[in-house]
Parts: structure tokens; C-alpha cells; sequence
């Protein structure tokens, strides 16, 4: 039986050494365009925790985008050949993995758009740099993007650990509320926002007076909320960094042990419009949290809004906003640079300065690729205040481009 | 008892075939493996290879043992981590990594193991189960180890300095590891040991009558089978050059049982072509746009539970034996 | 001390619906020998039933409470007759693996109705408030959710030791070769009491939307932990799973306020002591050693 592993390895190797000639990039044609055509590739959760913050309506807010550019170009349009392929990568980072090359490989994809979760984006970040085609995160949160992981041609779009944290931290400690007791998620996206969230607290002159990380997942908190009252000095607020459904246990269960009535507060590290849905403007009144984009923020918002409503059925996230935006952003540089090849478009990119329905005060960072705009401190609305579907917060703040994002990392080399 | 009433017949079918038609299926099956990247995406069947040492491993517990790991994510995620790990810091071959980390693996099996065999049937499941779940945990909190749910990212995928970086020809360097594995798991089943793993599985009072040492032996075929799912999931490690909390999460190692029953619980290759057929069928629904992947497998799999027991390898045997017996 | 109290009642409420949960599981266990996989979906969907009847039907919390038991009592009995029993001559592990993929499908299910966002359900109004004990004070919902569950426990309990289908039960669990061997009709047992074990563990569904996160995923980690409450306490021990139980929800509510550095002890602890009791009592600690099969 040995005989089967040595003809296996001799003619694995007989392949290995028949294909070396091939492999590397593609030979390009004489069209500006690969494949004449542009592709954009929208790989998200679809079936999990993420398909109400991003999901299949992203891939709408895309086709949003590629109309809008064509109406826009008309004629002069690059190429009226612009298509949109989509996956969904379960939340799994090595289902992320294949789909991306795969995407970046056989189907042509130019750019791909979105990924949620930490770990897939890493990933496909790296597929990027890989294959050398364009990646713009939108749903993924991890600085590493624009840190130790940043490459050439990934771009960080919307959100951030720093930027949430830091806007909340900030912002909430800046408007009077001085004593914070933090509860974070023993994970690596919980670890990351408690020190972001603490430097920014004590960095506006508040005080932690208590920090517990609890297990995750999770679905009793009241240790630490039976805690939060009997800490001296008596915290103002309580900063939670949970995140999807041990979000939700922590407020109901806030709501339950009755804290705010005992004078502690609630300030969010990550939420989204649609977390507030799932518990209830009345579950959440007064929570504090940063948010990327608001729909009803301005009347230029409030536009896009109502256009999305009619194409989906409901109000955009700030993630179905940023895919918009990415993928309007992305065709024009295609078209002022006049080919798809990624490093031309790169350079159309890096440094420019956009303003669009997302991004207000918008810049490309040349330096790590981060995409910075204006964010802003959104309160939740009590029930008497909520006049409209999904109209559940107001804007407290608008948190200046420059103040919202952290300065470029060191250990970025792009 | 009676799991694997239908299967042992399945075994004696297979090994009563004549002697030219399992030599033209062996055949058949290194030429599929052979063709596999041609006619599916690399990456894919990158990832048919790894899941097949996985499956066949637990079948080797379950199928010619008795025992059903639930836990088995344990392994083959531990070895993930490992691989990556030692490739990242030590800079080997990648073989060497996967080797080593199926010895870390095999090394994990032995704790776990020493307990788990101390129950059967149903119990060694949950129990196996329950400890997958803590290795999953202690994982996800020992951040600066394995990166937490960030994953590890960045492995190296080097053979003397060969480029590695294209999936097509990855799987050609990974073929003969898998072919080694799958070889070994025949040969285990096949030698003494595998027969009286087989004894002890069809009536462990006789086999402790007759002097075996029941509990050691259970435990050697545990932390071999852990050792194999080891293999595979390095491998995974390498082929998707990161490792997530993913690999260690208990729904991995309900993947693997779900591809030894599709395939074939005791037949040893059934569950080589269940991993072929629900990688590809995962592949497919999720560029399909229909959402329910766990609608679609698990009903899949309830069925097949349900009336189609014996798995296609084991349906597929039956027919030939059929054929053969007049 | 009165942190102490507070810690241990908070512990004790936790513990209540593992030991709902593990007693559903091992009353199934030991009438049909089968590990119900499924019986953390089955929680779910009581917590998801009783937000449908909120939302559909404007039904409240209080009948939700006997509804939706009812229903997937009779739901579960429905599985077993279907799916269950035709595997029931067959080694138990194909009962296991059935409802692996049973849990896949039934999480599927409702997802595709209600996504995986959780659902809004809130405390019934009569329960919102706190209680006050003198030394402490705790949540209303939380001190009725734990008489609640003992009560529920004591009933089972009361049922099992002074009714004739509860003999039968407890007979067939402990003692199942004997108990055939007398001529008693196990069979016509069976599918009721697989409903009933359901029927536990949609009350402990229920009880848990006000308080817990309500989305397909919330019973896929908790049935492992459940798996090992019954390893611990013994599998089919009725007197051992609710021990269990409630032994463990304290454990983890003195290992998170008193360990609060280390918050990987107080999740893991329920796996430790599950390999500590292995070793000592492989049986469980009120289970009793079954013959080599």
C-alpha cells in the first residue's frame, strides 16, 4: 500500500512542477477595464446576527449606487457594464476566506464590499493584498485594519473599536456624567473597546471607579449590575461594551435590578439602530452611544431614506449608508482614473477629500487608508418622544472628522 | 449494540469484493482526487481534503469503536492553532507544523480521553462534548495565544521555498499528507488493534473476558483518532493561513458526525464523500442567496437518520456486494 | 453579607432554569434512553412562543405561561411518535443524532420568520418592581421566576412519587430491565412523558423571554452546559439533575463576584467539576452505576 503515497507525492509533484509557469497575476488586455466590465462583490452575513445591520439590503444600497453613478456619467460612464455579486459568508471567517478569492478569482469582483466580523475582515483584508484587488471594509470593527493588518488596498469605511469608544467615552464625560463603572465582554473586541474607553473617559477627566470583564457569551449580568450601585464613589454612569445578545440580557436585565432609577446611567460602547429596535426605545430611554450615520440626521439623509425604504422596506443602517457610499466612492475613481486596475484607483483614492449623503467632512487618509468623517453622539428617545418608525434617536453631538477617528498608527506600513 | 448492525455488514461487503474491483475503485478515487481543483474552485476542494481526514477520523471512533465524539472540534482546532502557531514562530515546512500540531492534538486526547472512556454510548457523547465547549472557552480568553476572536492571523504556508500562495497548487502539496492519513486510518482498522476495537464494540463484557484491557484500548483509538482530526484541521490551518475560535466551536464537530452519517457511519471512505458532497453543498447555497443552511443540512440529515441509515458509501457497498455475491 | 445573600439568590434564580432544563432531560432520558439534543431549541422556542402570542394574538405573559407549555408539549409529542420512536429499537445514538439535526432545522425556522435580532419582550407589568428582604432587595420577575421553578420542581416531584404514571416513570428510570421484566407497559408512556419533558423545557422558555435575550441562538450554548448539570447530578437521577442545577448556578454566581478577575473560572467551572465528578463518581453524583450494556 505504500506504492499509493508514493505515486500520490510523485505525481502531486509532476503537477506542482508542470504549473509553475502559470500562477501570477493575469495578463492584462488592451481594455482599461478587466473583463470589460466592473464588478463589485458584496460578501456578508446573510443568515446571522448581522443580516438586519448589513446583510442582503447592503447589496441593495450597492445597486443604489451604481444607478445613481450611471445616471450621473450617462454616456461619458466608464462602462455601462457595472454588476454586483454577492455571498454570504455566515459569520465564518474561512467560509470568507474561499469566498473572496473565489469572488476575486472566478467571478471577476474589482472591489469587494462590507464583511462583517472582525476575523473575516482580517482575512479578507489579506486576500486583498493577495490578489492585489481592492477591499473596503465597512462592518468590521477592529483597528487592526488600519493598524498591524493595514495593506495597500484595504480601506476602512464607517466605524471603528477607537471611534466608538472614544466618541462615548469622551463625549458623555465632557457633558457631566464624571464616574463610570465598565463592564466589557472577555474577548478580544471587548478587551479592545474597555482600553479605548477608559483612555477616553480618563482622558476627558472622568474616573473609573470599577472595570469587570464578564464571560461571553453571557446571559446574567446581575452580578455585576447588583455591584454597580454599592461602588464608592457612586458610578454615574455604567458603560457596558457588550455587543448583539449579551447586549440585550444586560438591558433587560438593567431595566430589571432598576438602576437607572437608582441613578446610574447607561452609555453603549456598539449598538445599532437595529438593536434598538429588538429592545425598545422604552427598554434603552437615554442610553447614550456613537453612532457612524443617522438616518433622519438632515434632510439629505432623510432623502436617501426614504429612497431606501422604497427599494427595501425599511430605514438604512449606517452600514447600508457606508456601502452606498463606498461603492459610489469607488466608481468614480475608477472613472477619473480611466482604468479598474487597482493600483491606479488607489492612487485616485489616497488623500482625497469626498463629501456624499455617508460621509460628511470625508478624507481618505493616505497614510493608513483609514476613511475618516464627522460621527455623532446619539441619545435613545423616550416612547413619548418616538413619533415615527425607526425615528428612535436624537443627535447630541456632532464629533468633528478629525476628533472622531484615532491619529494614524505607527504600526501601519502600507 | 446496534449502531453499527447495518455497518458491519457494510465492512464484510467491502472487504468481499473482489479483489479487481477494489483495486479499480481505488484507483477511480486517487483519480478524482487527482482531478478534484480542475473541476471545482482550489480553495474548495482544499477544503473537501482537510474535512475528509476529519470525517473519517471520527468514523474511526465512531464507526469501529462505538464511541461518538461530539467534542471532536477540540482536536482538530487545538491543531489548528498549534500548526499556525509553530509556523508563525518557528518558520518550518508546513508539513512539519501540521505534524506537530496533530501531536499536540493527539497530546490533548490523552486527558480528555482518560475521562471521557470512563463513560459510553450516549455520555461519551455529551461528556466529549461538554470538554470541546471548555477548550473553546479557555481559547477564547487566552487572547495573546490564540488571538481571540480576531483568529490568528497570517500563517506562513512554506515548502522550501516553494510559492504555495494559489490554492490549486496547495492541494497537490497537501494531497499526499491526507493520502498518508486516510492510508493510516485503513490500516489502523485493518490491523489486530482495529479487530479488537471491533470486538469491544460489538460486546465489551467478552473482550474484558478475554483479557483486554478495554478502557486503554478505547483510549489509544480516542487519542489516534484525535490525531488524524489533527492532521486535518493543520492542514485547514494552512490552507486558509488563519485560524478562528470557529474551528473549536461545537457546531464544527456536528459537521464532521454529519458527514460520517451522510456518508456512512463504519465505512471508513463514506465519510470522505459526505465531506466532498456538504462542503460543496454549503459552497453552493451560500452564492445561491438562500439563507437556511442549517435548514437545509440539518433536514438532510434528519432524513438520512431517519430511513437512509446505512449513508451512501454504505448504500453504495451494499449494492456492489449485491452484485457480486452471485 | 447582604452582597452574599444577594449573590446566592442571583445564583440560585440561574440555577433554576438549569435545573428546569435538566430535569426535562433526564425525565425523557429515562422513560426512552434518549439524550434530547433538541432540548435547548425546545427552550427557545417557548421564550420565541410566548413573543408570538404577544405579538400575534396580544396574548400576556400569564397565559403564555400555560399555553405555550401546552403547545409544545403536544408539538413534542408529535416528534416522538414521528421521528423518535420509529429509532427507538435502535441504539440511542441515532436518537441523539436526530435531534442534532432537529435543533439545526428548528433554530433555521425561526430565523427565517424573525431573523436573528433578538425580540423585544418586557416584564409583565405586575412583576416589575423590586422585592425587598430587609438585608437586600431583588428584582420582582427574578424571586417569582425561582418560586416558580421550585414549585414547578416540587409538583414533578409530588408527581412522580405519589401518582401511578409517576411509579411507572420512576420505575422504567431507575430500574428499566425489572420494571419490563413485571409486565408493566412502559410503551403507552412514552410519548406523554417525552411531551412532558418538552413541556418543561418550553416553561423554562417562557420564564426566561422577560429576562433573557430571545433569538434562535439563546438555548444553542446553554443545552451544553445542561448536558453537563446531568452528567453532573447523574443522567436519569430526577433528584440529581435538579441538584445539579441549582448547585451550579450558585457556583457560577460565587465564582463571577468572587473570582470577578478571572471570569473565564466562573464560565468553565460547570466543565471542571464535570471532569472532577467524573473521576470520582463516574456515575454522577446521584446516579447509580448501570451495567455494562
Amino acid at each position: 500500500m505504500n506504492k499509493r503515497g508514493t505515486v500520490a507525492a510523485a505525481s502531486a509533484l509532476a503537477l506542482l512542477l508542470s504549473g509553475c509557469g502559470g500562477g501570477g497575476p493575469q495578463g492584462s488586455s488592451d481594455s482599461k477595464l478587466s473583463g470589460d466590465r466592473i464588478v463589485l462583490g458584496v460578501l456578508n452575513d446573510q443568515s446571522g446576527v448581522y443580516l438586519a445591520l448589513s446583510g442582503t439590503n447592503s447589496v441593495k444600497a450597492v445597486e443604489m449606487a451604481i444607478a445613481d453613478f450611471k445616471a450621473k456619467h450617462g454616456n461619458d460612464a466608464i462602462t455601462q457594464d457595472i454588476t454586483v455579486e454577492t455571498a454570504d459568508h455566515q459569520n465564518k471567517p474561512d467560509v470568507a476566506n474561499t469566498k473572496a478569492a473565489e469572488m476575486y478569482d472566478r467571478m471577476g469582483v474589482d472591489a469587494i464590499l462590507d464583511v462583517p466580523t472582525s476575523s473575516a475582515a482580517l482575512k479578507v483584508a489579506d486576500v486583498a493584498k493577495e490578489k492585489k484587488k481592492l477591499y473596503f471594509n465597512i462592518s468590521g470593527a477592529t483597528t487592526d485594519l488600519t493598524g498591524k493588518a493595514c495593506n495597500r488596498y484595504t480601506f476602512h469605511y464607517a466605524y471603528d473599536t477607537y471611534m466608538l469608544a472614544n466618541g462615548t467615552g469622551r463625549t458623555v464625560t465632557e457633558q457631566g456624567a464624571k464616574n463610570w463603572y465598565i463592564v466589557y465582554p472577555n474577548y478580544a473586541f471587548g478587551q479592545d473597546m474597555e482600553k479605548s474607553f477608559s483612555a477616553a473617559v480618563t482622558g476627558a477627566g472622568g474616573t473609573i471607579v470599577g472595570r469587570d470583564a464578564t464571560p461571553f457569551p453571557n446571559d446574567n449580568f446581575s452580578t455585576f449590575l447588583l455591584k454597580a450601585p454599592t461602588l464608592n464613589p457612586k458610578p454615574d454612569v455604567l458603560g457596558t461594551m457588550q455587543a448583539g445578545g449579551d447586549l440585550v440580557n444586560l438591558v433587560k436585565q438593567y431595566n430589571e435590578f432598576k438602576l437607572r432609577e437608582k441613578g446610574v446611567g447607561l452609555s453603549v460602547g456598539l449598538m445599532f439602530l437595529t438593536d434598538i429596535h429588538s429592545l425598545t426605545p422604552a427598554a434603552l430611554a437615554g442610553t447614550t452611544y456613537t453612532d457612524a450615520w443617522y438616518w433622519n440626521f438632515d434632510a439629505e439623509n432623510r432623502t436617501f431614506a426614504d429612497r431606501f425604504l422604497k427599494e427595501t422596506g425599511s430605514r438604512p443602517t449606517f452600514a447600508h449608508a457606508a456601502n452606498y457610499s463606498a461603492a459610489l466612492q469607488y466608481l468614480e475613481a475608477v472613472q477619473a482614473a480611466g482604468t479598474d486596475d487597482a493600483d491606479a484607483v488607489v492612487k485616485q483614492l489616497e488623500g482625497k477629500s469626498i463629501d456624499d449623503v455617508f460621509l460628511r467632512h470625508g478624507k481618505i487618509r493616505a497614510e493608513d487608508h483609514r476613511v475618516i468623517h464627522d460621527a455623532y453622539l446619539a441619545q435613545v428617545k423616550t416612547p413619548a418622544e418616538v413619533t415615527e418608525d425607526w425615528d428612535y434617536v436624537k443627535i447630541l453631538k456632532t464629533i468633528p472628522a478629525a476628533e472622531a477617528f484615532r491619529s494614524p498608527s505607527a504600526e501601519c506600513k502600507l | 449494540m446496534t449502531v453499527t448492525a447495518p455497518a458491519r455488514s457494510v465492512v464484510r461487503a467491502a472487504t468481499g469484493a473482489p479483489r479487481w474491483v477494489r483495486w479499480t475503485l481505488l484507483a477511480a478515487g486517487l483519480a478524482v482526487a487527482l482531478w478534484l481543483p480542475n473541476g471545482l474552485y482550489a480553495a474548495v476542494a482544499v477544503d473537501i481534503l482537510c474535512w475528509a481526514l476529519f470525517a473519517v477520523a471520527v468514523d474511526l471512533l465512531l464507526g469501529f469503536t462505538g464511541l461518538l465524539s461530539f467534542g471532536h472540534a477540540a482536536f482538530w482546532g487545538t491543531s489548528a492553532y498549534a500548526s499556525g502557531l509553530i509556523a508563525i514562530h518557528a518558520g518550518v515546512p508546513f508539513p512539519v507544523a501540521v505534524l506537530a500540531g496533530a501531536l499536540v492534538a493527539a497530546a490533548l486526547a490523552v486527558p480528555i480521553g482518560y475521562l471521557a472512556v470512563r463513560r459510553t454510548g450516549i455520555y461519551f457523547a455529551m461528556v466529549t462534548l461538554a470538554f470541546a465547549q471548555l477548550i473553546y472557552y479557555v481559547a477564547n480568553n487566552r487572547r495573546g495565544l490564540t488571538g481571540g476572536e480576531n483568529g490568528l492571523q497570517s500563517v506562513p504556508r512554506e515548502l522550501f521555498g516553494l510559492d504555495l500562495t494559489d490554492a490549486y497548487y496547495f492541494y497537490y502539496a497537501a494531497l499526499p499528507i491526507v493520502l498518508l492519513g486516510l492510508w493510516a486510518a485503513w490500516r489502523i482498522v485493518n490491523s489486530p488493534f482495529g479487530r479488537v476495537l471491533v470486538g469491544i464494540r460489538d460486546n465489551p463484557a467478552r473482550a474484558r473476558a478475554l483479557g483486554y484491557p478495554v478502557h486503554r484500548y478505547k483510549l489509544l483509538a480516542f487519542v489516534l483518532s484525535a490525531f488524524l482530526a489533527g492532521l486535518g484541521g493543520g492542514l485547514f490551518a494552512m490552507a486558509h493561513r488563519f485560524v478562528t475560535l470557529d474551528t473549536l466551536h461545537w457546531t464544527t464537530s456536528g459537521k464532521a458526525v454529519v458527514m460520517v452519517v451522510l456518508g456512512g457511519i463504519g465505512t471508513l471512505w463514506g465519510g470522505v464523500v459526505g465531506a466532498g458532497l456538504l462542503v460543496r453543498l454549503e459552497d453552493w447555497l451560500s452564492f445561491a442567496g438562500f439563507e437556511s443552511v442549517g435548514l437545509v443540512t440539518g433536514g438532510l440529515f434528519v432524513v438520512v437518520v431517519l430511513v437512509f441509515r446505512r449513508g451512501l458509501w454504505g448504500t453504495a457497498a451494499d449494492l456492489l456486494r449485491r452484485r457480486f455475491r452471485r | 453579607m447582604s452582597a452574599f445573600l444577594q449573590h446566592t439568590f442571583d445564583g440560585l434564580v440561574s440555577g433554576a432554569f438549569l435545573a428546569l432544563l435538566a430535569l426535562g432531560l433526564s425525565v425523557i432520558f429515562g422513560m426512552l434512553r434518549v439524550v434530547n439534543f433538541a432540548h435547548g431549541a425546545f427552550y427557545m422556542l417557548g421564550a420565541v412562543g410566548a413573543y408570538l402570542l404577544l405579538t400575534e394574538f396580544g396574548v400576556p405573559f400569564w397565559w403564555a405561561l400555560l399555553i405555550v407549555p401546552v403547545a409544545l408539549g403536544v408539538l413534542g409529542m408529535g416528534v416522538e411518535r414521528a421521528l423518535v420512536h420509529p429509532l427507538a429499537r435502535l441504539d440511542p445514538l441515532y436518537n441523539f443524532l436526530l435531534t442534532f439535526g432537529l435543533t439545526l432545522v428548528l433554530q433555521d425556522l425561526v430565523k427565517m420568520r424573525y431573523g436573528t435580532q433578538s425580540s423585544p419582550y418586557g416584564t409583565p407589568d405586575l412583576l416589575v418592581g423590586t422585592v425587598d428582604f430587609g438585608l437586600f432587595d431583588f428584582p420582582a420577575y427574578r424571586v417569582f421566576v425561582l418560586a416558580f421553578a421550585v414549585v414547578a420542581c416540587v409538583a414533578v416531584w409530588w408527581l412522580l412519587g405519589h401518582t401511578r404514571i409517576g411509579m411507572v416513570v420512576r420505575a422504567a428510570t431507575e430500574r428499566p430491565e425489572l420494571t419490563r421484566a413485571l409486565g408493566i407497559d412502559v410503551g403507552r408512556w412514552v410519548t406523554p412523558v417525552f411531551g412532558f419533558g418538552i413541556a418543561l423545557a418550553g416553561l423554562a422558555g417562557v420564564l426566561a423571554a422577560p429576562m433573557r435575550a430571545v433569538n434562535p441562538l439563546m438555548g444553542a450554548d446553554l443545552v451544553i452546559v445542561v448536558f453537563a448539570v446531568v452528567v453532573i447530578g447523574g443522567l436519569g437521577s430526577i433528584f440529581g439533575s435538579v441538584a445539579a442545577g441549582f448547585g451550579i448556578g450558585l457556583v457560577q454566581a460565587w465564582g463571577e463576584s468572587y473570582l470577578d478577575q478571572w471570569p473565564i473560572v466562573a464560565q468553565t467551572s460547570v466543565f471542571v467539576i464535570m471532569a472532577i465528578v467524573l473521576l470520582w463518581r463516574p456515575a454522577g453524583l446521584f446516579g447509580r452505576e448501570e451495567a455494562p450494556a
